[in-house]
């Protein structure tokens, strides 16, 4: 009774099992002519305002694929011209640049790349920024003092900073800051700043953690971007933080302007709509919902951020565009040479 | 009865009862064997894409031997400890006449149904110390005991006691019986469940990135994160492969000339169990300190996001397509992963050639491996090869399969070890098909390592991350993958519903599996044996 039981249960798995695999063979994305594949490496709080914006006024299904930039950028790389992909949507313009060089990207449209300035998207026209973000300096107010921070980035890989920085040498945003440091004050400089954080600051594996570090107060001071803290601050409730914002302005590499952006696939079937989503991106209907998901600034004139962030044009930034940034292969030799990566 | 049986170098296509071994098995063990071995393929082509200057460079770095020095010490660390909890803890509930045995043993497995990375988040939060290499093997020890601790008190409880018996009315002390005749035959359980271990721990990620630990799991990521040229992650990959053989061949030697079998079901009687006595009380102190440590800790942490925190709600839309999408991923891909395995089971239980020796290992170096390295092979050969099943389930259970064969090879083999071959040669020789004789012999004794072979792959696949970020048809989500975009956007108490309800689903397989595994019922017949 039992044996003959068990026997039926048995039989009873297999039979679901061949029910799932060949049910299950079938692809949506596929099945759907009319809907849109994008690669979502950029963070889904503004990506999801987007798409239901876009969809909205498009009539123009998107399914979204979420993953992080490199990895969907390798994941492209792979694909080649059998790629599903119709628009890939990156967290940094590094992860673009690279799918660029392997010449994966469409130009786009000139009437959408004359809807914000040319100096936030690529020289090839082949992909444009969606938002701007800029580099700071987190600090926890109880264990540093505003005036105690430095005038430039580069001092912080001092011995006088020892166990009090934390740094993410993975984050594509970290890398951007690498070359900006080696174009603006020459390789040597770079990699000397690099080796010095490396022995004096704390490596983490984002710049979340970073921030989360110095808002817990395991750490006092993290190089980040803008938006982890202004997140943080959201979850948390903006009046209980113990860290804040430093932003280092002079020109200095510690203040650097980088942005978060899209581009259409070469092997695109429905290059005609992906071409429309990239334009809505960049629209004013679309830009302001996307600032009102994430703190980045608008790159459309006009459009006007919720959150509370310092002025964009009282930034005073490093004189480094995104384009000049590259896809992160001088970074990467940086630090390899550092012992960092 | 026991019986051990020798000669690991008999002919290959021939059991050791003579019997040749079947086509069909040869056949059906090939499947996995073509699947283990793409992700290999893979990596030694993508190395060689860096070429001999390339890889010795790589080799040659500071940095490469810090990575090696890193892992190395994570990896022993954390399986020794496990082995001493786990072994500890399955003892004491299936063979001493602890107090509440029935309750620490379900509380022993439910670590299982915690990831790693929520709960490496938890502690995290409580504070820097734990952070770095101390914190890492306390807390991957607290997730990874239960990996030893089932497997071992399965062992123990279908362990005739007949041998125990005799031992000890031949004089024998307890101590001795222990060391004599029940440790060595709980080794291949015990063997099994750290190479398991180990091996996670060569390809644990999340927890490591979280906690600060640099391996060489975490560098393959970073690897990937900062070019797009793949050849330093793949000689990275290649090196943990290397890393793996010795945990493959260690098995090896570890079940060198090893079987045991019963002859017989339900031979299993009760053991009258060893009387704690004075040492009881620390020892359910122990029991409370690893119950506090591997659960207390980090459902508080759950509870405390749950109510806490501005982005409570948010995305709760999602909460069905990840539910769906983590049981439509789950399940089929566990059955999957289990029925490949068996005939490689069976195959190295029934030869013990070449073919079965290797096939029976190559599972467990790949095991190592980070799920991107074969979700990205799987890509590159999937793309090129069979351009219609890519971004399709078929793909993303071909990964799971090669991922976590070995979780259902030693379960499966677990139950398989004490199966002897003779009785379904008796059914044989009765008149029974092959087919009609696995069918009606063998597989009914599979049953338990059948069961925990679902339950540890359906817990594995539940929580599985970047393999199924990579591979899933686009738009499927699971809750997994919502835990970990919502924590990467800073967003914990919007991901506090998705890790409770991971954490949840996760405990049902825990608990039904663990029972059908141990058989729990008959705790009445303990105490009836207890005076």
């Amino acid at each position: 009774m039992y044996d003959v039981s068990r026997r039926q249960l048995m039989r009873a798995g297999l039979g679901f099992a061949g029910v799932s695999l060949i049910g299950g063979g079938a692809n949506p994305a596929r099945a759907e002519d009319q809907t849109l594949a994008l690669y979502n490496g950029q963070h889904r709080p503004p990506v999801e305002a987007l798409v239901a914006a876009f969809t909205a006024a498009t009539g123009i299904a998107v399914v979204t694929r979420n993953g992080n930039s490199a990895q969907l950028a390798s994941q492209l790389i792979e694909e080649g011209a059998n790629s599903p992909a119709d628009v890939f949507w990156s967290e940094e313009s590094p992860s673009l640049a690279a799918i660029d060089e392997k010449g994966l990207l469409a130009p786009l449209e000139a009437e959408t790349l004359k809807q914000i300035p040319a100096t936030y998207a690529a020289r090839t026209g082949t992909w444009i920024g969606a938002g701007a973000r800029c580099r700071v300096v987190v600090y926890n107010k109880a264990m540093i003092e505003l005036s105690a921070l430095p005038k430039s980035v580069l001092d912080f890989a001092g011995e006088a900073w020892d166990g009090k920085v934390a740094f993410a040498p993975n984050s594509g945003a970290f890398q951007q800051q690498v070359v900006a440091v080696s174009l603006m004050k020459g390789r040597d400089a770079a990699l000397a700043w690099l080796k010095g954080l490396r022995k004096y600051g704390e490596v983490y594996n984002s710049d979340s953690a970073a921030v989360e570090a110095v808002e817990g107060g395991d750490i006092a001071v993290a190089l980040s971007n803008n938006y982890y803290w202004y997140a943080l601050a959201k979850e948390l409730g903006p009046d209980n933080m113990n860290s804040a914002l430093y932003h280092m302005g002079n020109q200095d590499p510690g203040t650097l302007i980088t942005v978060s952006g899209a581009g259409v696939l070469k092997s695109s079937k429905k290059s005609e709509a992906a071409q429309r989503f990239v334009a809505f991106m960049v629209s004013e209907a679309g830009q302001q919902a996307i600032v009102d998901a994430i703190a980045e600034y608008p790159l459309r004139p006009g459009v006007v951020s919720p959150f509370p962030m310092k002025p964009f044009d009282e930034l005073d930034p490093a004189p480094v565009t995104p384009a000049d940034l590259g896809d992160a292969a001088d970074a990467l030799a940086l630090l390899r040479e550092a012992d960092l990566a | 009865m026991t019986r051990a049986s020798g000669d690991p170098d008999g002919p290959s296509r021939r059991g050791a009862g003579g019997h040749p071994v079947s086509r069909l098995l040869l056949v059906l063990a090939l499947i996995p064997t073509a699947l283990i071995a793409l992700p290999i393929v893979y990596v030694l082509l993508r190395s060689w894409g860096a070429g001999w200057e390339g890889i010795l460079a790589e080799l040659g770095r500071r940095r490469t031997l810090m990575l090696l020095g890193n892992t190395v010490t994570l990896c022993l660390s954390v399986t020794f400890a496990s082995c001493l909890i786990g072994f500890a803890a399955a003892w004491c509930t299936e063979r001493s006449d602890l107090a509440g045995r029935r309750i620490w043993r379900v509380l022993c497995c439910l670590p299982l149904a915690m990831p790693a990375f929520v709960a490496s988040f938890a502690w995290k939060s409580l504070g820097p110390t734990f952070q770095g290499m101390p914190g890492a093997i306390l807390i991957l020890t607290m997730e990874s005991f239960p990996l030893i601790f089932l497997p071992v008190a399965a062992a123990l409880r279908s362990m005739d006691p007949g041998m125990e018996e005799v031992s000890r009315s031949l004089g024998k002390g307890p101590w001795r019986t222990f060391l004599r005749v029940t440790l060595p035959r709980t080794i291949p359980a015990l063997g099994g469940g750290a190479l398991l271990v180990a091996a996670h721990m060569l390809s644990e990620f999340g927890a490591l990135a979280l906690l600060r630990v640099q391996t060489f799991t975490t560098a393959i990521f970073q690897q990937y994160e900062l070019q797009f040229d793949n050849a330093s992650a793949a000689v990275l990959s290649a090196l943990l492969m290397l890393l793996c053989l010795p945990v493959a061949f260690g098995e090896m030697w570890l079940r060198r000339g090893v079987r045991f079998s019963k002859v017989g079901r339900n031979t299993a009687r009760r053991i009258a169990p060893a009387r704690l006595g004075r040492a009881a009380p620390f020892v359910t102190l122990g029991f409370i300190a690893v119950a506090i440590l591997a659960l207390g800790v980090p459902f508080g942490r759950l509870l405390y996001w749950l109510l806490k925190g501005v982005s409570a709600g948010r995305g709760l839309e999602a909460i069905g397509p990840a539910l769906y999408g983590s049981l439509s991923l789950a399940l089929p891909g566990t059955l999957v992963t289990t029925v490949i395995a068996l005939p490689l089971v069976l195959l190295v239980l029934r030869s013990r050639g070449m073919f079965a020796r290797f096939a029976d290992r190559l599972p467990y170096i790949v095991h190592g491996l980070p799920g991107l390295v074969v979700a990205l092979a799987l890509v590159y050969l999937s793309i090129r090869l069979l351009p219609s099943v890519y971004q399709t389930r078929v793909v993303l259970f071909a990964a799971y399969a090669i991922l976590f064969l070995p979780l259902a090879q030693s379960a499966i083999r677990a139950s398989a070890e004490l199966v002897p071959r003779e009785i379904e040669e008796v059914a044989r020789t009765l008149g029974r098909s092959p087919f009609r004789a696995f069918v009606s012999v063998t597989l009914p004794s599979l049953a338990p390592g059948l069961g925990a072979a679902l339950a540890l792959v359906a817990l594995e696949l539940m929580r599985e991350l970047t393999a199924t970020l990579i591979l899933a048809p686009t738009g499927v989500v699971t809750l997994a993958t919502e835990v970990w975009s919502h924590t990467n956007d800073s967003a914990y108490a919007a991901a506090a519903p998705f890790a409770a309800l991971l954490v949840l689903i996760s405990g049902i397989p825990v608990y039904i599996f663990t029972l059908r595994t141990l058989k729990v019922a008959p705790d009445r017949a303990l105490s009836q044996a207890t005076p």
